[in-house]
This record gives C-alpha cells, sequence and structure tokens, in this order.
C-alpha cells in the first residue's frame, strides 16, 4: 500500500492525528489535579520543601538527571532486570501451570510443593539470597522470577482447568488430538485467566525488584533512592518514587493493550 | 431408440448437491451398556438405512442419550457391536459428524473458522462458503460467535457438522435450547438439507412433534428396550390431524411404558 492511500484509509476511519479525546484525557485529571495542589502547597509554602519538594523541584531533578545520562541508566538496568525475572519466572510459571493443566501425574508430583513454597513470602527469602549471591545480578533475578512465577503459574492452571469441557467434548468428537486440541481449544480458553497473572505478575515483579534494589544492588532505581536518602537528597527519593507508578502503570497499559487485540473475540472487551 | 425414450418421464434424475454424500448404515447389535451396576441399555438391536432420518424419542434416562454416544463413538457398548458402515463407530472417525444440544462453537475463531473445524483434510475456505451459504449464514464467515443469535449460531455448528459431506449426522437435542419459531426454521433447514445431502441422520429428542416434523422412522425407547416403531412415508404430504394422530400414538407408547 502506498503513503497516499495509508492517509486515504486513516483519513475516512476517522483518525486524526495529534488531538486526544476528552474522554481519553478524563483519567488524568485526577493525577493532574494533585499535583498541581502539590506545586501550589509548595509555592505558597504550606508544605515545605525540606518535607516534600514540589513537582517542578522534581521535574528539574529529573530533567538534569537524564540530561547527565543518570537516570536513563538507572532505569534501563532496572527495566533489564525486570524483563529478565519477568520472562524467567514468568516462563517457568506458564510451562509449569500448562504441564499441571493437562497432567493428572504432573500435578500430582509438583503442586504440593509448590503450594508449600507458595507460603512462604518470597521477600522473607532475601537474607538467604544475600548469603547466596551476594549483591549481584543473580540475587535480582531469583527474587523477581520466583515472585512472578505464582500469579502466572496458578492462573495458567485455573485457566487450563476451566476450560469448557463441552469444547473440548466437541473437539475430540471432531478428530482433534492432544496437540491439535490444547493448540485450538484449550490454550486459546486459558488466555483470558492467563492475562489476569501476567497482570497479577507485573505488580509482583516491579515491587520485589525496588525492594530487592533497596537493600543490595549497586544499580538501578531502588539503589538511587537508597542512595539519595543517605545524602538526604528529597527530590531525588521522590522522583524515584514517582517513577515506580508510572512505571507500573505503564506495564499495565502495555498488557491491557495486549489483551485487547489477543482478546478481541470476548464480548468483554468488545466495546473497550 | 434413444435412451432417454427408455425411461419413465416422472423419474428423478439425481443431481449430485454439492453437499451430496451417500448416506451410512448404522447397525446396532446385541449392544448393551451398563454403567456400575446400573444397566442403561442392554440387548439392543437397530438398523439405520443409509439416507434414512432415524429418530429416538423416549423418557428422559431412557437411555437415547446413552444410545447416540454409543453411535457417535464418545462412548463405546459394554457388550455387543455397534457398526457405522461396518466399522466399530469409534473408528469411523469423519464419516460421521455430531450437533450438540449447544452450539459449542470456539468463541476465539470467527464464524469461518469454526466451520473449517469440521473439515477433515486441509483448509479450504471455498467448502466453508459453500456451507455457510446453505445454512444462510454467508454474510457472518467474518463474525465472531458472540455476535450470532442463538438460532444463527446452531446454524454454523451444523454447517460445521456437514462442511465435511459426512455419511452420518447424529443430533442431540439440537433445537431444544431455541425458541418455538426459530426451532421451526430450523427444523425446515435440517429436513431441507437432509433431502438434498442424502446423508444418514439420528436424532435424539424429548420433543415427539419435532420428531414427527423430521423423521422417516421413530423409535420409543424404554427400560425394556425398544417399545413401538413408527415409520412415516415422505414420498406424500401428510394432513395436520394425520400428523397429530401419529403424535398421539407416540405419546401413548411413551407414556404406557
Amino acid at each position: 500500500m502506498s503513503l497516499a492511500e495509508t492517509l486515504n484509509r486513516a483519513r475516512f476511519a476517522g483518525w486524526r492525528p495529534g488531538l486526544p479525546s476528552a474522554q481519553s484525557l478524563l483519567p488524568y485529571a485526577v493525577p493532574a489535579a494533585i499535583l498541581l495542589l502539590w506545586e501550589l502547597a509548595g509555592a505558597t509554602g504550606y508544605l515545605s520543601d525540606t518535607v516534600m519538594p514540589r513537582p517542578s523541584t522534581i521535574l528539574a531533578t529529573g530533567a538534569r538527571m537524564t540530561a547527565s545520562g543518570e537516570l536513563v541508566n538507572h532505569l534501563g538496568v532496572s527495566a533489564a532486570r525486570a524483563l529478565a525475572g519477568l520472562v524467567v519466572g514468568g516462563g517457568i510459571g506458564f510451562a509449569l501451570g500448562v504441564a499441571n493443566g493437562v497432567s493428572r501425574r504432573s500435578e500430582l508430583l509438583t503442586d504440593t510443593t509448590l503450594q508449600m513454597v507458595r507460603n512462604i513470602p518470597h521477600l522473607a527469602l532475601i537474607p538467604l539470597v544475600i548469603l547466596w549471591f551476594g549483591i549481584g545480578e543473580g540475587a535480582k533475578l531469583f527474587l523477581v522470577a520466583l515472585g512472578v512465577f505464582f500469579p502466572i503459574y496458578l492462573n495458567t492452571l485455573h485457566g487450563i482447568r476451566n476450560v469448557d469441557p463441552q469444547l473440548i467434548e466437541m473437539g475430540r468428537a471432531y478428530g482433534m488430538n492432544g496437540r491439535t486440541l490444547f493448540r485450538r481449544v484449550v490454550l486459546p480458553g486459558a488466555l483470558p485467566s492467563i492475562f489476569v497473572g501476567l497482570r497479577y505478575g507485573l505488580g509482583i515483579m516491579w515491587l520485589t525488584l525496588i525492594v530487592a534494589e533497596t537493600l543490595s544492588a549497586s544499580s538501578g532505581l531502588g539503589y538511587m533512592a537508597m542512595q539519595a536518602r543517605e545524602f538526604m537528597v528529597l527530590d531525588v527519593v521522590v522522583l524515584a518514587i514517582l517513577l515506580y507508578a508510572a512505571l507500573g502503570k505503564l506495564a499495565d497499559t502495555l498488557t491491557r493493550a495486549l489483551e485487547r487485540r489477543v482478546l478481541k473475540w470476548s464480548p468483554a472487551y468488545a466495546n473497550h | 431408440m434413444p435412451i432417454t425414450e427408455i425411461l419413465p418421464r416422472d423419474i428423478a434424475v439425481p443431481v449430485a448437491h454439492p453437499l451430496h454424500s451417500p448416506g451410512a448404515r448404522v447397525q446396532l447389535r446385541h449392544a448393551g451398556r451398563s454403567f456400575g451396576g446400573n444397566r442403561v441399555l442392554a440387548d439392543l438391536d437397530l438398523e439405520v438405512a443409509p439416507g434414512e432420518f432415524l429418530s429416538i424419542v423416549g423418557k428422559s434416562g431412557c437411555g437415547k442419550s446413552t444410545l447416540l454416544r454409543l453411535i457417535a463413538g464418545l462412548d463405546q457398548p459394554s457388550s455387543g457391536s455397534v457398526l457405522v458402515d461396518g466399522v466399530a463407530a469409534n473408528r469411523a472417525g469423519d464419516r460421521l459428524r455430531l450437533m450438540f444440544q449447544e452450539p459449542r462453537l470456539l468463541p476465539w475463531a470467527s464464524v469461518a473458522d469454526n466451520v473449517a473445524v469440521g473439515l477433515r483434510t486441509g483448509p479450504d475456505p471455498e467448502a466453508v462458503a459453500e456451507a455457510l451459504r446453505a445454512v444462510e449464514l454467508g454474510d457472518k464467515a467474518g463474525f465472531w460467535p458472540a455476535q450470532l443469535s442463538g438460532g444463527q449460531r446452531q446454524r454454523a455448528a451444523l454447517a460445521r457438522a456437514l462442511v465435511s459431506h459426512p455419511g452420518l449426522l447424529l443430533l442431540d437435542e439440537p433445537l431444544g435450547a431455541l425458541d418455538a419459531l426459530t426451532r421451526l426454521t430450523m427444523q425446515k433447514l435440517i429436513r431441507n438439507m437432509h433431502e438434498r445431502a442424502g446423508f444418514t441422520a439420528v436424532l435424539v429428542t424429548h420433543d415427539v412433534s419435532e420428531a414427527v416434523a423430521l423423521s422417516d422412522r421413530i423409535i420409543v425407547l424404554g427400560r425394556g428396550g425398544i417399545l413401538s416403531e413408527t415409520r412415516i412415508a415422505r414420498d406424500r404430504p401428510h394432513t395436520a390431524a394425520e400428523l397429530a394422530e401419529i403424535e398421539a400414538g407416540i405419546l401413548d407408547a411413551i407414556f404406557a411404558a
């Protein structure tokens, strides 16, 4: 398709570049109002800068640290750790969820053990993990992967278990065997539940990473905040906290977009 | 003398319909099925001729669904044999197709992809389009099942069952969940498809008037096996009074059990 055609189609589809609708901006009205009030409170002296720096101060700090490359560096390190933990923990969780969802024997073998491990708060392992891995990358990867593992494992298992048995019977009656049946019926049927696990897992991913970086690291956002506390640089501490909020929201938005795409057949997503 | 003059004029020349398939023969010999100590079917002999439309009616719990599951190969007889074209039913594969009480469409597949589930071999968009047209869903190929009405979904399920030209169509109360008007339309559609395509059909239903509207033969199943058998000749139209009489006779047989 030529560029002219693409533009033409976009025009006829009612696409307008640039201007988002009032509707799509509405969810950001409350955060914007809070920032505004906060700024005003700081500017008029109700809120001391030594207790809570103003948004404009934090923004300036952010800009300064971005320009020096420091912030981007910490962000990149944290993002890479989060992603690695998500891939490892999520991958193992998905694989075990599938195995235990389709095989009774596999479930008998592993589920009890997994349920026992699940009941240990994974952050309680931090002292042990530091002794094992020191403050290297291994410690962070281990903790994030362990945290992400359970929501994805449990929701994959639950999703597979709850695929409509009538659809499975239909698949068998229409000649589908193990692999085809899994690909065409079981996995698509389990996807909505797997997405719930993924979104929940993303939350745990950030939480774990920040705690791990705060306690033992030499780079990353959590380390940046801890370092700033040592030197009483309040604006950097608050900047880090605001970044957590933004990153969490970003991860959730990306997952939702993916979910809408993959689950577009579902009436629950048809009108979004 | 040209051959056309020897043939009597009124012989209907069979036109090869795109959905045409020779009907399968179903044979049950001393077939029985027990669940634990509970004997649901015992020593049942039944034969369905190629192209015949047979309905099985009876009180709930009489074993009619079990019987259909045996013919579908979803369940094995405890004794005796169930054959489709001489082959054990569970190995008849795609010679037979089953329509359930619910449409059982895959919600994540388009209507066309759902119909394609019924194909024997690889993708065949033309066969799918043909089957959808036959059930008057030609314009719904790209829709999600959730966007269809109940009757449309069951029609898509019918297209899925017939897209591979099966020799035997098994119907497990497929119209039970539909409203009365849609049910009548579906009955007409199924009867039409049966006449055009020539497959053998076995319908399980609790609705005697539906069985009368569709079948060539109706059997009443009860604890003692086949309690009665009624044939309805389809070579001439029946008056409403005749049909009502047939229906009354079958209901009597059911309640006498």
